[in-house]
């Protein structure tokens, strides 16, 4: 059936992954925490450590690594900052359009420059007007001289105001059912990002919101085909999107066990380290059998994804079990931590604010739990 | 001295001025060795303008000192050196050979023994012969001590710190004998030292200083090293480290104190973030007061100390600095 | 093109290295699983390497004599941009010292002679003897330098190098081919990268025993050692320890005041 071990070449993506996590990125936290700023140098350390190229396929500039590898870095970088590993996991969902639905000159003309790093795509589906609900999508277009005007905001978008390239979803204004995605690039007349949101935890990966007015899109910029923008969004958000967040949730989920692991190794209290009290054992065995079971389902759907299979119910169960996880054993290890687990220096107080932010990425739990009694029911 | 029995041998060395100490230390472990094996001690050294030093080597125990004094033998060039010691291994066939652990001494043992095909062991902390005549040689390991022993090949080889074996008495009404080294002239070299630069070193010196204080992993990153740094300072102490510091880059290994490192006898040793750990302790000789400043009640380091602190040493360090600065 | 050998050890990771103990009782070493890294010495051994490759060309061996899991080793420096690997590992190898090991890997560099330089890290991070690049230099019949810190002058085949030597440092000129052993001093080694670890996927890893080396018994691990160790005892301190509690400030107190009466504060 399956062979539950990683190979050599993959222990060595954990491996560069890591060190890289450890060396490059950590260094970055603190001002990331204290100015929630400071992706742009991240975003450079993830360009310059190939990280972009992974999902990219050889012929298009990337490296072919492919989903699980994807995981292995997501997993990794997370560990270290989550704020980083989100940023890097929707650039990933924007590059995954492309991979996706994008044609042949498409895949020409963007993936190469995505793969560097030095241009970068995000996806922008959620309104105020519902995520949870993208058919309540109220951002539009028209049709006028073979182009296309867009009007329209979209909010909590990841990578608002760093990415060069957004797919963007609207809806056609003579057909409220029809939805198309358009490529909108940095630069086109009306097309801005605005309000930057400030987040209780990811603090430093940047969030906001942008707003379209009167943008006038070429044809070519029609991603997937007019009219098929739900299912182009949809797809890429059921697979890598979930698959993203698992990333991030496995990190915060080994980065909350090992903190509490090294707490209670070390606190004393009646004498012994608390690590011999059972009710502090019993907290480190849940973390420790939430993270075994989240990267089994995780990797077992990255696996599917590298067969060429889809992969996004597999990933919701994923995306629901770890992310709910990583909030359980934050909490948890905020717990084990005492009176310390409120207190900044400990890095658990960044678990829990972090892990408030991946419930409603990529879907809430509620919507996940949707999607799966659907695939149960079917 | 009987002719049949291989003597105890010394590789010694001459500083800018004198006999190294280190090199001292071993000619009187050496005299021990050769009395208990009812052998002699023979002693090389090797440089130019060394002749006075003879009479001070056998005050040490020496019995023959083997001379090489020539201008091929200055600075210290590896092909030359182990081309002599060799030759003259295979002439006397001596039991044993002792090498500082020198600069000179950890290149040099190592091509000897090679060449020669027999043993040799570093790091060794006690020497003594057992009931077979063989040399038993302690080094420090997995926490405890291990015996290593070379019984089949000869000589035996080991190197030692300087500090391990105390300084001889040295015996005025001693007598021995030069036996005058050919150096061979036109030896074509092919790794040729040109020059030896001497770094001034910064800091109280870690041979000298009273007290010492080291740090080692538990200080965490390196704002917590500099906190160690900043008390040595403030006590005008010796600044110590253990691997995993010299390892981070935090300090050199010229502070690295320990097995493979230096070797010190403080009056006050202080270890902040120290684990115990064989390798590193067994550097720190015989201080009257050791102070152990450790976030883990459970470390072995607190068996070995006079006094304990559990605290984190980037707390307590600092706070500790601030109270000595204020008085 | 330059022909390069490194060295290269699987060691014990020395972050947990010390919880392997002399048993007190059975005064043996116990089993424990403690995961091998790259000795960290060597890392600089082979940054040195991929340095010269990029600066003249040069064909890059890595070798290591160790248990199946060092080939994990060989595979990295696959990926930082070696050639190939040579992993030497055979159950006889098992319990060789320094010189059987310098003899073993000796015998593998003549294998792939013709090389102009070997590298090796200056010592392991868990024998630490410093003892195994001279001996391959003396068993090859090679010139060498211990504790490069840096690498003045690299053209043609007559090198000028920068050592550590006592209390500073010895200018030093060789000629190839040579051992040369190194300090972290020299270089900082590059990070592993993901189109690195790609690319090790056409190289080769050639497992070799000690039929493939025709080395006869005798001369290989434990049988092949001039040394080897009697005994283990667990060393018990002498010292008696006074833990000082209480708050921050009394700890402190306390401190300041032993160092006073010691007449160091």
């Amino acid at each position: 059936m399956i062979d539950f071990t990683f190979t050599e070449e993959q222990e060595l993506f954990r491996k560069a992954a890591r060190e890289f996590a450890e060396t490059r990125i950590a260094l970055h936290v603190p001002n990331m925490e204290k100015t929630d700023r400071g992706w742009d140098e991240v975003v450079k350390e993830l360009s310059e450590a190939e990280m972009f190229a992974v999902t990219i396929p050889e012929e298009y500039g990337g490296l072919g690594i492919g989903y699980v590898g994807r995981l292995i870095a997501l997993e990794e970088i997370a560990r270290i900052s989550v704020a980083t590993a989100m940023m890097y996991q929707v650039f990933g969902l924007g590059i995954e359009a492309f991979i996706k639905s994008g044609s042949e000159e498409q895949k020409q003309q963007y993936l190469p420059k995505f793969a560097t790093g030095e241009r970068l795509p995000t996806v922008a589906v959620t309104e105020p007007s519902g995520g949870s609900d993208p058919k309540g999508c109220q951002t539009s277009y028209t049709k006028a001289n073979g182009a296309y005007i867009l009007n329209g905001r979209k909010c909590f978008i990841t990578n608002s105001h760093t990415a060069d390239v957004q797919v963007v979803l609207a809806m056609d204004c003579n057909n409220p059912d029809s939805f198309t995605t358009f490529i909108i690039e940095k630069g086109m007349e009306g097309f801005k990002p605005t309000h930057e949101e400030h987040k209780v935890g990811m603090r430093g990966c940047n969030t906001g919101e942008i707003e379209l007015k009167d943008v006038v899109v070429p044809a070519q910029n029609i991603i997937g085909g007019e009219g098929k923008g739900l299912k182009v969004a949809m797809t890429v958000i059921g697979d890598v999107g979930r698959g993203g967040m698992v990333g991030c949730a496995l990190g915060v989920q080994q980065a909350c066990l090992d903190a509490a692991v090294k707490f209670a190794s070390e606190r004393v209290l009646y004498g012994k380290p608390i690590s011999n009290l059972q009710s502090i054992q019993f907290k480190i065995a849940e973390m420790k059998i939430d993270l075994e079971a989240g990267r089994l389902l995780g990797y077992r759907a990255a696996a599917l994804q590298d067969k060429g299979e889809r992969a996004s119910n597999e990933f919701a169960v994923a995306k629901y079990f770890t992310t709910e996880a990583a909030q359980k054993a934050a909490k948890m290890a905020v717990d084990i931590h005492g009176g310390y687990g409120c207190m900044d220096e400990f890095p658990v107080t960044r678990y829990l604010r972090d892990s408030f932010v991946l419930g409603p990425s990529a879907g809430t739990s509620d919507i996940m739990k949707v999607i799966i009694s659907r695939w149960a029911l079917s | 001295m009987p002719a049949d029995k291989g003597g105890v041998f010394v590789f010694a060395e001459y500083g800018t001025q004198a006999i190294e100490a280190i090199s001292l230390q071993l000619v009187g472990k050496a005299r021990q060795l050769a009395d208990e094996l009812d052998s002699y001690v023979g002693v090389i050294l090797l440089g130019k303008g060394i002749a006075g030093s003879f009479q001070k080597l056998v005050e040490a125990g020496a019995d023959l000192v083997f001379q090489g004094d020539s201008d091929s033998l200055v600075p210290y060039q590896a092909e030359i050196y182990s081309q002599i010691l060799v030759e003259l291994v295979k002439e006397y066939n001596p039991e044993i050979l002792l090498v500082g652990s020198t600069s000179i001494g950890r290149e040099l043992a190592p091509l000897v023994a090679a060449r020669l095909e027999t043993g040799l062991t570093a790091h060794c902390i006690d020497l003594s012969i057992n009931a077979s005549g063989i040399l038993e040689q302690r080094i420090p390991a997995y926490g405890g001590l291990i015996t290593i022993i070379c019984p089949r090949k000869r000589p035996q080889m080991a190197t030692i710190a300087e500090g391990v074996f105390p300084n001889p008495t040295l015996n005025a009404s001693r007598s021995g004998r030069i036996v005058s080294l050919d150096v061979p002239k036109d030896f074509l070299l092919r790794a040729q030292t040109l020059e030896i630069i001497t770094e001034t070193a910064v800091g109280v010196s870690l041979d000298t200083a009273s007290i010492i204080v080291a740090g080692g992993a538990g200080v965490g990153d390196l704002d917590g090293w500099n906190e160690i740094v900043e008390l040595a300072s403030v006590l005008n102490a010796g600044l110590g480290s253990t691997r995993p510091v010299v390892d981070a880059g935090w300090a050199d290994f010229e502070s690295m104190i320990g097995q493979s490192g230096k070797m010190v006898n403080p009056v006050v040793y202080i270890a902040a973030g120290i684990s115990g750990d064989l390798q590193h302790m067994v550097g720190v000789i015989g201080p009257r007061i050791m102070i152990a400043i450790n976030n883990d009640p459970k470390s072995k380091i607190f068996k070995q100390v006079d006094y304990g602190v559990v605290e984190d040493c980037r707390v307590l360090v600092p706070a500790l600095v601030q109270a000595l600065k204020n008085r | 093109m330059l022909s390069i050998v490194v060295c290269v050890k699987a060691v014990p990771d020395p972050k947990e290295a010390d919880k392997l103990m002399i048993d007190p009782i059975t005064r043996t070493l116990p089993r424990l699983d403690i995961p091998l890294v790259f000795n960290p010495l060597d890392c600089h051994a082979v940054e040195a390497a991929i340095q010269l490759k990029q600066k003249y060309s040069a064909h890059i061996t890595a070798l290591s004599m160790g248990p199946p899991p060092a080939g994990n080793i060989l595979r990295e420096c696959l990926a930082l941009g070696a050639d190939q690997g040579i992993l030497l590992t055979d159950p006889a190898f098992a319990g060789a010292d320094t010189f059987a090991t310098a003899y073993t890997l000796a015998a593998a560099i003549k294998m792939v002679e013709p090389v102009d330089v070997v590298f090796c890290g200056m010592a392991s991070s868990d024998g630490s003897t410093e003892w195994v690049g001279p001996q391959i230099a003396a068993l090859l019949g090679y010139p060498v330098v211990t504790r490069v810190r840096e690498i003045l002058d690299d053209q043609g085949d007559n090198w000028l190098l920068k050592a550590d030597f006592d209390r500073g440092y010895r200018k030093i000129k060789i000629k190839l081919p040579a051992v040369i052993t190194v300090t972290r001093n020299l270089n900082q080694p590059k990070a592993l990268s993901f189109s690195g670890i790609l690319k090790a996927r056409s190289k080769q890893i050639k497992e070799w025993n000690h039929d493939t080396l025709g080395m006869p018994i005798e001369h290989i691990g434990l049988k092949g050692s001039p040394t080897y160790v009697t005994e283990m005892t667990r060393l018990e301190s002498s010292r008696a320890v006074e833990m000082i509690g209480g708050t921050l400030r009394e700890k402190v107190e306390c401190l300041v005041k032993i160092l006073s009466d010691a007449g160091v504060a």
